[in-house]
């Protein structure tokens, strides 16, 4: 594949340089030098070959500012890096957002970070900023917010919509999707159109990753996303292992795999219940949670916290696991197995829930590609991405486990293919624990202070909700130079305007909580 | 929100009787209605409270009403932006009084893991904002400590303490 | 003491009695539900719920109703006042005359009206006026939505629910409520061929009283809390004690029309109409923990399509079976 996509780009688009690049070291296979004049082509040429956006950052190296663009494809791995420079006085750059829709968000972020200006972008308003930030946050020298860039900015006021009328969903929900505000331009019952407002929780994650060492901001990942904090904490730390071209010992993959599927189970437990609370039947929200009560005893006996765990360092864990966490682990797989005719009995088969889920919020494949949709949002549509099978990390190469996918991409699809993969997860756990060696559960002489080789590196693992990918740049000092995260709600997210038009309020909720969104992840 | 600030109680009812004081905050102490407010992760900690193995309802506390003018209580649990602070005190504005606050974990005491030099977009602890009536520190503090925070507010309305402190059983 | 009751007459006075023990009985029923109905949902949910606050958590609802009293009277900005004020008190009021007929035991009605069934039914549409009155008056586009749900629905469930009844009327020949009981004493209607009236009765009350799965207008995760959204302190409660009267309502009716009132051996008459009241009551408040909630379309879609062709059929084979 990737051969085939070096000759092709050689073959198709003239004037371009592909560099084939070591994946095992930097993470991506191929990488294209562009210029302003040929992007939009390269783009374009990437999308006849469905290849999705899986990322758009920028980096601020002080003479020039460097658009970075990560192209992958959701049949083979085929990581392709584009990068773009652009001068660093008055930044401008040509859009790409009518070809790939999901960079409608992500240039809106760098618009507003960085200062650079997409020319024929539509909406260039504020994402996650407001009025009373002045400068452009991540830039490394102050520049501040011209007159006319923040007119543009603030250009959006959703009083003045004179056909209908508008409400607001949130930020306060009497759910659990966090401080989301969706506001919605209703006709009646129905939805014309619906536009999610972010940055509500926006806590400078990136912003902090340049000012702490490596070490300093391991909390960080797991605040992130507070239901799945180890699966956050692996990224991070494979992807510095993976810089610094550190070992980790046998028997660390294989808790790493074992703690972080036991997050994973956590994760949707939790949705399970929040999803059936919010149509409307509140009573399985409370035996989800005594099921995940017991995985954080478990989890709390070898990390020490019941929610955002930090418990992997690099070059292995934070301290072993002994039989007392074999033993209760191996009682809750018994334990849950049990629970799930229950969960069927009550949820599953009822008629009021089936009429509620069954063929509403219908996402087809065909998009899946525009948007960057990943994790059980694109497996319901029926394409089987799942990182952990196409770029396998931890131990997952060594344990035979299955993808489940749905057939039709609606919110029933997204349920059943939740509860397949708690199933499946606690395959996993058995038999890693049958495989587990013992040994080190730490690499030697890892340096108390690390300093990366100069470089960047971009890393992808499997979150409950989707691909996380971390992208980070180091200049050989002990802080990184930059650090982007690539969240999966983030891309899963912008598919929910397209989804909600034309449906009943009480359908979009239902669809807005089948995506199984944490906001301080999108915020970051 | 007014012009610099917002409206806090200050003018007394003219007629106090000792005893129906007494009584009406037995009462208010007993069925302390919280808001459903979740920001960041300490709201997964204040669901745990109200769920089956902490139960919150054990108080009467459990009904958690959405509408902020059939509430008590406001628990801030998580990371208070500069963004999101304008809504905070106009659901704090909306409650009517007599109503209290517990800021939750620390990033709602004051500012939590997140304050930097070069922060931006951060409200350093909610108190800068509304009134605080009991801190809870943690990051996320466990569920028996927010029930313990009731217990600490109930002694604030009432005078006295529900449980017998540990401390004087050894 | 004679005197007067000769001057006013005994009528007057049994009935300004009976007014009077139907008030205590409303009120003390209302705070009751609220601790039955938080005491259920514990259960089922494995916990405890209220238990510090007196023996078993028994005197939970009265310290609820008295920090409601105490409350800041709030009116926010802009409503209309008159229909905001009135809102609350309008709801109350049909719930407080429909127990004026309901038979408790043999003589234990305030007042035998001839056409008690009616009265109930006329009272128990007012309420769908006080709601629209609570939406309108309280100037917040959730309240609106919510309230024009519920007059919706209110509109729509009404007529199975008294073509539900009609075949009980038909089969007694009066509209009377203590009538109804008595025929039943050769065998309670829900047996003797009202079985599917009984359903279709029950589904159509629990839709008449916004009870899950029908509870759309005050769907917490879509309107935040719908009509009620605007009121605080006591204008609140009297809703939430509205709302808990009608479920007993719709359960007294339920019993004196299909399971036999006050009827039953042994015990005296009152003990079993409480007994078999309350029994509805509770698997009104199972069905509120175990269903997740109806979509608004296929609610209407529900009662238009399905509930009143089965309620006329029904009625067609009860008025064929008494030809015959």
């Amino acid at each position: 594949m990737v051969k085939k996509t070096s000759d092709d780009i050689k073959n198709t688009l003239k004037g371009v340089d592909v560099v084939e690049i070591s994946y095992t070291e930097r993470g991506y296979h191929l990488a294209i030098e562009a210029q302003k004049e040929n992007i939009v082509s390269i783009v374009e040429f990437f999308d006849k070959k469905s290849f999705y956006l899986a990322d758009l950052c920028c980096v601020d190296y002080v003479d020039y500012l460097e658009l970075v663009y990560f192209f992958n494809n959701h049949k083979e791995p085929c990581r392709v890096k584009v990068t773009l420079k652009v001068e660093p006085d008055k930044p401008s750059a040509p859009t790409i957002s009518h070809i790939y829709t999901i960079a409608h968000w992500y240039e809106r972020e760098i618009h507003e970070f960085f200062g650079v200006y997409f020319e024929g972008h539509p909406h260039l308003v504020y994402l996650f900023l407001h009025d009373a930030i002045d400068i452009y946050p991540l830039r490394k020298k102050q520049v501040s917010v011209t007159e006319d860039d923040k007119k543009l900015l603030s250009s959006f006021k959703p009083e003045e919509f004179e056909d209908g009328f508008f409400i607001n969903l949130g930020p306060q929900h009497p759910s659990t999707h966090g401080v989301l505000r969706v506001v919605v331009k209703m006709d009646g019952e129905y939805i014309v159109s619906a536009e999610p407002v972010l940055g509500y929780l926006h806590r400078m994650h990136e912003k902090m990753a340049e000012n702490r060492s490596y070490v300093q901001f391991l909390p960080n990942p797991p605040r992130m996303d507070y239901l799945g904090a180890l699966n956050f904490n692996l990224g991070h730390v494979t992807t510095i292992e993976k810089l610094c071209n550190i070992e980790v010992p046998e028997r660390a993959q294989y808790i790493r795999t074992i703690t972080a599927e036991l997050n994973r189970i956590s994760s949707h437990l939790l949705w399970v219940g929040a999803f059936v609370a919010d149509l409307g039947g509140l009573t399985p929200f409370l035996y989800t949670f005594q099921d995940r009560e017991h995985i954080l005893d478990i989890l709390e006996g070898i990390t020490g916290s019941r929610l955002t765990y930090c418990y992997f360092r690099f070059g292995g864990l934070y301290n072993d696991v002994d039989d007392a966490f074999i033993d209760a682990t191996k009682q809750f797989i018994k334990h849950l197995r049990g629970r799930f005719g229950m969960y069927e009995k009550l949820v599953t088969k009822n008629v009021i829930f089936i009429n509620r889920v069954k063929g509403i919020g219908v996402l087809e494949p065909g998009i899946t590609t525009k948007y960057g949709c990943s994790g059980p949002v694109i497996r319901s549509t029926g394409i089987p991405f799942d990182i952990r099978k196409v770029e396998p990390y931890a131990a997952y190469d060594k344990i035979d486990f299955e993808i489940p996918v749905g057939a039709t991409g609606d919110n029933m699809d997204r349920y059943m293919i939740r509860i397949r993969e708690m199933e499946i997860s606690l395959n996993i756990i058995e038999k890693a624990i049958e495989k587990l060696p013992s040994g080190p559960f730490k690499a030697e002489k890892v340096p108390k202070k690390l300093k990366p080789p100069k470089g960047d590196v971009y890393h992808a693992v499997e979150s409950p909700r989707g691909e996380l990918g971390v992208y980070i740049v180091s200049d050989e000092s002990d802080t990184p130079y930059r650090m982007k995260w690539r969240v999966p709600s983030y891309s899963n997210l912008m598919t929910f305007p397209y989804l909600a038009e034309g449906e009943l309020i009480s359908d979009a909720i239902a669809t807005l909580g089948s995506y199984d969104l944490v906001i301080p992840e999108i915020d970051r | 929100m007014g012009k610099g600030g917002f409206y806090l109680e200050t003018k007394n009812p003219i007629i106090k009787f000792a005893i129906a004081e007494k009584f009406l905050n037995l009462a208010r102490a007993n069925s302390i209605w919280p808001m459903t407010f979740g920001l960041a992760c300490c709201a997964i900690e204040m669901m745990s409270a109200a769920m089956a193995r902490f139960d919150i309802a054990r108080f009467g506390a459990e009904v958690f009403r959405p509408s902020p003018r059939q509430a008590d209580l406001m628990i801030i649990n998580g990371t208070v932006t500069k963004k999101m602070a304008p809504t905070v005190v106009t659901l704090f504005e909306q409650m009517p009084s007599p109503k209290w606050v517990i800021a939750m974990g620390n990033c709602a005491i004051s500012g939590g893991p997140f304050v930097f030099e070069g922060q931006y977009n951060l409200i350093e602890g909610v108190d800068k904002i509304l009134p605080v009536d009991v801190y809870v520190p943690g990051c996320p503090p466990r569920p028996e400590a927010l029930l313990e925070a009731l217990m600490k507010l109930e002694e604030k309305i009432t005078g006295t303490r529900r449980f017998p402190v540990p401390e004087k059983q050894w | 003491m004679n005197d007067i009751i000769q001057i006013i007459g005994q009528e007057t006075v049994k009935v300004i009695i009976g007014l009077i023990g139907v008030l205590i009985l409303v009120v003390v029923n209302a705070l009751m539900l609220t601790w039955l109905e938080r005491k259920v949902s514990a259960h089922i949910q494995r916990r405890i719920g209220p238990k510090e606050v007196g023996p078993y958590g028994l005197l939970q609802p009265i310290v609820d109703g008295i920090k409601l009293l105490g409350k800041e009277i709030l009116t926010p900005a802009n409503v209309d006042r008159p229909l905001y004020y009135l809102a609350p008190v309008l709801i109350f009021i049909p719930v407080l005359v429909s127990f004026v007929v309901i038979p408790f035991d043999t003589c234990l009605q305030v007042k035998d009206i001839n056409v008690g069934i009616l009265v109930i039914l006329a009272f128990s549409s007012l309420s769908v006026l006080s709601i629209l009155l609570a939406g309108w008056g309280s100037n917040n586009k959730y309240s609106l939505i919510g309230s024009l749900r519920s007059v919706a629905q209110n509109i729509a469930y009404e007529i199975p629910l008294l073509l539900s009844i009609l075949p009980v009327i038909f089969m007694t020949n009066s509209l009377s409520l203590k009538d109804i009981v008595e025929v039943q004493r050769e065998g309670w209607f829900i047996w003797k061929w009202q079985f599917f009236a009984f359903l279709i009765y029950f589904i159509a009350g629990l839709a008449e009283t916004n009870r899950t799965p029908f509870d759309l207008p005050e769907a917490e995760s879509e309107l935040v809390a719908g009509y009620i959204t605007e009121y605080s302190g006591m204008r609140f409660a009297l809703f939430f004690l509205a709302e808990y009267t009608s479920i007993m309502i719709i359960s007294a009716v339920a019993t004196v029309f299909f399971l036999g009132g006050y009827l039953g051996p042994i015990l005296p008459g009152f003990v079993w109409f409480f007994i078999k009241t309350y029994f509805l009551v509770f698997v009104i408040m199972w069905f509120r923990w175990t269903f997740p909630r109806v979509r608004f379309d296929q609610l209407l879609n529900f009662s238009w399509k399905i509930l009143i062709p089965a309620a006329f059929i029904n009625l067609l084979v009860t008025g064929g079976l008494l030809k015959l």
